[in-house]
Order: C-alpha cells, then structure tokens, then sequence
C-alpha cells in the first residue's frame, strides 16, 4: 500500500515536471535584456532610484522606499511566525512543569 | 539546438530542484524529510526568480556607481545593471520560508512530544487505535 502511493506521487511529480519544461519552450532565454522581465518596471527603477530615494542600492531602495508596505507585511508574518513559535512551545514547558510535579 | 539548450537549461535544473522537493513533500514518510522537501522546493523557486534578473553582456549587481569615484554624474544605463526586482521579491520570499520552516519544527517538537515518533504512517496509526478505543469505550 506504501509502494503504491509512491509509486503515483512519483507519476504525479514526473507528469507535473514535464508540464513545467514544456512550459519553459514559452520562456524568454536566460540573461536576455530584453526579456519581458526585465523591460517593464525594472528599467524605471534603475533610472530613477538614485533621483527619487538618494539611494545608490537600488535593492534597498525598492524595498523600504517603492515597495514598503510589502515590508510592513513580511514584518507582519515574522511577527505572526514568532508569536505561533511561542505558543506552540510555552506549551511543552508547562507540560514539563506538570510531569514534574 | 546547443543554443537552445544552453538559453534553457537553467529553467531545467529549477524544474528538476522542484521535482525532488514536490517528491520529498508527497512521496516520504518522515515528517522531517518532507520539510527538508519543502525547503528544497522554495529554494528552486528562489532561484528561478533570480534567474530572471540576469542580464547578460557585463550587467553588474544593482548597486550605482558614480559618486563615489569623484567622476560626478554618469549616465545610468539599464543594461549596465541587473533586474533589482526579482531580488527585492525573493528576500520577501526567503523570509516567509524561513517563518514557515520555524513554525513547522516547532509544530514537529510538538508532534514529537505527543507521539514519539515523526513517522507518518505510526502517527496514523497510534492515531486510529486510539480512536478505536473511543469508539469501544462509548
């Protein structure tokens, strides 16, 4: 019953694998300037980082100037994260406590 | 055909990456190893998006230069430079990976605690004799 199962998730990712390497004959190829990738936003972030945040690393320009919000939402899910780390491991120290006792 | 395989094939190995972290995650049975599997599987995403920042002909990383080498302003060309955004996203991306990694082995401390084991198939079973206890005690 063990073997069978991995036998169709072995299918299943095979199948899934072969879809997505037919989907990469679509794909512009790799390190093409002009790929649709890298002439949309990007070129306007790389003009005009310097002018608009004083920045030189355009990097961190993007991410705490243009993009900051999607920051204030990543510091969202660490915080989410450690808090549910927390929890989940306050509760092994009380059971502890109680064996303990 | 070579100029084919050689514009493709980093698709290819990101695809291959995701198969052995979609296989890890479906196809084991330790609960560990099916995390290592998802790690793998963020990781061929990680790189699959930088990937698609690389410029070539002498792109360089996304950092200006000008002022500091006491030139004054020099014209800023877009092909002298790598696609920041794919970086910008995946460190967005790195660190959902590493909060889902530090909840799932706190969940797996937990997991371990109550069953010790972290075998998928014991777990269901200790799980399904205890739920036949119930059924025979009600």
């Amino acid at each position: 019953m063990k073997n069978w199962f991995k036998w169709i998730s072995l299918i299943a990712v095979i199948m899934t694998g072969a879809l997505l390497i037919y989907g990469t004959h679509d794909m512009p190829a790799w390190g093409d300037p002009n790929s649709p990738a890298n002439s949309h936003v990007s070129p306007r972030y790389i003009l005009e980082a310097t002018k608009l945040t004083a920045t030189p690393n355009i990097v961190s320009a993007v991410l705490a100037d243009y993009r900051s919000y999607d920051t204030l939402g990543e510091s969202a899910v660490i915080f989410t994260a450690s808090i549910s780390c927390l929890f989940l491991l306050r509760r092994i120290r009380k059971e502890k406590t109680s064996e303990d006792k | 055909m070579l100029e084919y395989i050689l514009a493709k094939y980093n698709y290819w190995i990101y695809v291959v990456l995701m198969m052995i972290g979609l296989y890890a995650m479906m196809g084991k049975r330790n609960l560990v190893k099916k995390l290592i599997g998802m790690n793998i599987f963020q990781t061929s995403i990680i790189l699959f998006f930088v990937s698609m920042g690389v410029k070539k002909g002498g792109a360089t990383v996304p950092i200006l230069m000008g002022d500091s080498h006491g030139h004054g302003e020099q014209l800023i060309q877009v092909a002298d430079y790598l696609n920041p955004l794919p970086h910008v996203l995946m460190l967005t991306a790195i660190v959902v990976s590493i909060a889902t990694t530090g909840v799932a082995l706190a969940t797996l401390i937990l997991i371990y605690k109550r069953y010790h084991t972290l075998e998928e198939d014991e777990i269901l079973a200790i799980r399904k004799e205890a739920s036949a206890y119930k059924t025979l005690g009600t």
